[in-house]
């Protein structure tokens, strides 16, 4: 399992310097009420920088703050403090909207109308020439498998096939940066392997995605980065390898040695002898990663990402 | 029917400062800063408020400043970037989301009204024509408006519910478009229905006047006069009324019952003829009047602006006593022999005012005659006379042969255009008088007119349309402004609000400015309780006061608010059951023009509010 995923990581390692295609600084949310007393502290002080064609995971419990992450860099919220800046420009500058796609966590669709309607309505917001429209808007549904149901009316279909046109609806502007609002609820098997090798491949095309999942192992198997949140606050943030790789543990694989030697084989070692095959640092899963981080923030509330950037780097 | 003042004016003098006070473009100048100035003063304390919630007063004051100034410059960025395309995108939603809505039933409760409408009219009336019209446009203007309601306060406020709304703004929408896009997609549909509506009840009112009568043979009389055969009879009874008729040589035509008469025309000679009658003539009308300018004279015949008052609670009409000097002059410009060739078609629809009752079926004599507009020609007409009947409109036809009496008593042939026409504006004088002392005509501006040509039933009943179809329109944006921050029923009920405020501004103008006996709500809430009537004296205490006192104010915010929402009212004069539709008069063009282009700066207004409105709506919260 462990083999793909370095693969994978290993085309697309961001080097410091490349765009920055998200940056939010100090960006804060609190809710309020209608009359503007203070509700939930959802969002605080968050910083993070996406880069272009990377795949970037937001992880957290129920209720941590990735949504509202997601809806500040739309300018669907609007900061309490800090600021959201996509593509260099203000969050709130609709100019931003005619490169980025955005899934949103259900389907918020017009039930009244049908697949091809739907994305019709959505394509003439765009500035195409209506062959590309009609082109593409055969393409989509194509590619996200609704050709047999394109004539009927949203409100007859199933979650997981309004979530198909979600995402046909996300990607009809050709768009350079995805914000995919947990992609693969409500969908099969299937159409989770599909969703995961298109958000690959659209990746190796050279566009951004910031996605947030609770799927970790989908996580595990796409992401390039990932950021943890707790109750709003940042709580690890790296290299999905770098995160995942258990730095104080040895791992070694060795063939040929007697019952025997395999006493000895820790001092056999230690002056170099026998045949090592392998010697790295096991990876955990992220299923662990996560659930150990989370732990950790609840025994111990607090910024706890800065401490562990410091240790890695000293590492 | 009833024409004020502001009816006559032109398009010009309507808009200029001059005739009206400062004409509507100086209104215009005071509204606009006003409602700009008020929508700052919001947007500042909304934004204060917000920023004093999280950093205090002081700092709070300042953002709430900054805030201000940073929405209007992306306003002038966005407003700037506002896309035809994104629009009619927007736009064809609105039409998709309404087609796929209630808005068929709303129809079908049209039709199944319209179709029972029949049974419930009182074809009895004296004009059933009225009737008709009246019903039907009362209803159309109602049903839209209605549908104008339902169509534009629910679509964004669902789609904030359902947070649809999400995937559109996330594309390169501007709230502009979001707006401007609904208005017109609703007022696409509600277009639609206003133009069906119209065909389909232009139907109904010529089909419901349309009738056949025969003719009753045993009411049929012959006669020889001078040698020419004189029939004579009665038609037989169908919608409730009789004609009699009378034919000279096997032509003729009917009296006028109903508002309407038929031709008569004889088949075959002698006992054996029969009669066949044709279709009702004048039932709907489009008179093209000429109108012209009223002063009065007194009764030592000296000049006033408005002649008595009979004690009528209103003022509209001024009143001539009969059997003296006093006189009704109208003065016609751009009498020219091209456009009357043969004379002056004069109508008069005078009201009588009795002081005593005289013989009540015979109407009141009255006195007519054309003058030289300039003192220095003194050329008159003879003089002529008619009888003013209560509710029914006068044709009097002046030849252009008319006569003058000499200095010596006799009388002179003399042409109207020739000797009685002013050449250099084409102007002539009427003089109404009244012949009867002591009895009194009623006259307005509007009242005596000549009846140029007829127009096209048709056109008007679509220009009655026209009003309605602005009305739609002005509810459709207030609709989706309300609905940029309200939920869809509140949305509703304030959009009839400034609907009801818009039928009430006289009322509310009078109230605020003490004018309505009985005083504002509260003092005639206590009136109500103790069981006063309206004009008792209420005593005037400290309570008294302070109640009047808060009524003057309260009648005064609604004063104010009159003055942010489109006057409906005037909207809809055109077809009143006293304004000229209904009446069988043209609608003048310039007023149309006048009442499109105030609903346009309204819905122009009105959009640029909801788009700040929307702007700066936290979508998501
Ligand atoms: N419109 C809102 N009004 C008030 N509070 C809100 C609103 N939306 C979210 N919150 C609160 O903000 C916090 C973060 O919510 P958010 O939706 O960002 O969580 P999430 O990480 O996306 O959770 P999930 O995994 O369940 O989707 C929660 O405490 C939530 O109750
Ligand atoms: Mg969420």
């Amino acid at each position: 399992m462990a083999t793909p995923v370095s693969e994978v990581l290993a085309q697309a390692a961001p080097a410091a310097g490349e765009n920055v295609v998200i940056e939010t600084r100090n960006l804060s949310k609190v809710y309020r009420d209608f009359w503007g007393r203070h509700k939930v502290r959802a969002l605080k002080a968050l910083d993070l920088e996406v880069y272009q064609g990377e795949i970037f995971g937001l992880l957290g419990p129920n209720g941590s703050g990735k949504s509202t992450t997601i809806k500040l860099l739309l300018g669907l919220l609007f900061p309490t403090s800090g600021s959201a800046l996509v593509f260099g420009k203000d969050a709130l500058d609709v100019s931003k909207n005619e490169r980025i796609g955005y899934l949103p966590e259900e389907s918020y669709l017009y039930r009244f109308l049908n697949a091809e309607e739907t994305l019709d309505f959505y394509a003439r917001l765009f500035d195409m020439p209506a062959s590309v429209r009609r082109q593409r808007i055969a393409d989509l549904i194509t590619m996200v498998g609704l050709n047999w149901a394109k004539r009927r009316q949203l409100k007859e279909y199933s979650k997981g096939m309004a979530r198909r046109i979600g995402l046909a609806q996300a990607l009809i502007n050709d768009p350079e940066l995805i914000l995919l609002d947990e992609p693969t609820t409500g969908l099969d098997p299937i159409g989770t392997r599909e969703m995961k090798d298109l958000i690959l491949r659209l990746r190796d095309e050279g566009k951004t995605i910031l996605m947030c999942s609770h799927q970790l192992a989908d996580v595990q198997d796409v992401c390039d980065r990932i950021a943890i949140l707790h109750q709003g606050e940042l709580k690890e943030l790296g290299r999905v390898d770098t995160l995942l790789k258990v730095q104080d543990v040895t791992q070694i694989q060795a063939r040929g040695l007697s019952k025997e030697a395999e006493a000895e084989i820790r001092e056999v070692i230690a002056r170099h002898g026998g045949t090592l095959e392998s010697l790295e640092n096991p990876t955990t899963t992220m299923e662990e990663l996560f659930l150990s981080i989370v732990r950790d923030s609840e025994a111990r509330p607090g910024r706890r990402v800065r401490e562990g950037d410091k240790d890695r780097s000293e590492e | 029917m009833v024409l004020e003042d502001d009816y006559f004016l032109t398009f010009m003098q309507w808009l200029l400062p001059g005739r009206q006070g400062i004409g509507a473009l100086g209104w215009f100048m005071i509204w606009v800063p006003i409602v700009a100035l008020l929508g700052l003063l919001v947007g500042f304390v909304r934004a204060t408020l917000h920023y004093t919630a999280r950093d205090g007063l002081a700092s709070g004051i300042l953002e709430g400043f900054f805030a201000v100034a940073r929405t209007i410059d992306t306003a002038v960025k966005d407003l700037s970037q506002t896309s035809a395309r994104r629009t009619f995108a927007m736009a064809r939603l609105a039409v998709q989301e309404s087609l796929r809505r209630l808005v068929l039933v709303v129809f079908a409760v049209f039709l199944l009204f319209v179709l029972f409408a029949g049974w419930f009219l009182d074809v009895n009336s004296d004009n059933p024509a009225r009737l008709y019209m009246g019903f039907v446009l009362g209803m159309n203007n109602m049903l839209l408006l209605l549908l104008a309601l339902v169509l534009s306060t629910f679509s964004l406020p669902s789609d904030i519910r359902n947070r649809t709304i999400y995937t559109v703004v996330t594309k390169p929408v501007r709230p502009s478009e979001i707006i401007l896009g609904r208005v017109l997609g609703f007022s696409f549909v509600g277009t639609v229905f206003v133009v069906v509506m119209c065909l389909i009840s232009y139907v109904f009112v010529t089909r419901g006047l349309n009738h056949e009568h025969g003719v009753d043979p045993t009411t049929v009389t012959r006669q020889t006069v001078d040698g020419a055969s004189v029939v004579s009879g009665q038609t037989t009874e169908d919608l409730r009324h009789v004609h009699t008729f009378t034919l000279r040589d096997g032509q003729g035509r009917t009296d006028i019952a109903h508002g309407h008469w038929h031709e008569v025309e004889q088949v075959g000679e002698g006992e054996n003829a029969t009669f066949v009658v044709g279709p009702p003539r004048d039932t709907l009308q489009a008179r093209i009047a000429d109108y012209g300018r009223l002063r009065f004279l007194g009764r030592t015949g000296k000049e006033r602006a408005t002649a008595y008052n009979v004690g009528k609670e209103w003022s509209y009409r001024s009143y001539v006593e009969g059997g003296t000097k006093s006189a009704a002059i109208w003065r016609f410009r751009g009498i020219t022999p091209e456009r009357y060739p043969e004379g002056l078609p004069l109508e008069l629809n005078l009201r009588v005012f009795r002081t005593h009752k005289g013989d009540v079926e015979k109407g009141i004599v009255g006195l007519l005659k054309l003058r030289h507009p300039d003192p220095a020609v003194n050329t008159e007409s003879e003089t002529f006379t008619f009888t003013a009947q209560e509710f029914q409109i006068d044709n009097l036809f002046i030849d252009r042969n008319l006569r003058a009496q000499k200095s010596d008593g006799t009388l002179k042939p003399i042409d109207l255009f020739e000797d009685l026409v002013d050449k250099t504006d084409g102007s002539v004088e009427v003089i109404v008088q009244c012949a009867e002392p002591a009895q009194y005509f009623g006259m307005a501006e509007g009242d005596v007119y000549l009846r140029a040509r007829d127009g096209s039933f048709f056109w008007n009943f679509v220009k009655g349309h026209v009003a309605i179809w602005l009305q739609m329109v002005l509810v459709v944006s207030f609709g989706v402004m309300f609905s940029t921050f309200l939920s869809g029923i509140v949305a509703m009920v304030a959009t009839l609000a400034t609907v009801v405020l818009g039928h009430t501004v006289d009322f509310v103008t009078e109230l605020a400015t003490g004018e309505v006996p009985g005083g504002g709500a509260l003092e005639s809430s206590v009136r109500i309780v103790r069981q006063m009537n309206v004009s008792a004296e209420i005593d005037a205490n400290v309570g008294t006061q302070l109640l009047q006192g808060t009524d003057l104010v309260g009648s005064n915010v609604v004063r104010f608010m009159t003055f942010l929402v489109p006057n409906y009212k005037e909207l809809s004069r055109t077809i009143a059951e006293n304004g000229p539709l209904v009446n069988g008069f043209d609608i003048f063009n310039t007023l149309l023009a006048r009442q499109c282009l105030t609903t346009f700066v309204f819905v122009g207004v009105v959009v640029l509010i909801s788009y700040f409105f929307l702007k700066t709506r936290e979508i998501a919260a």
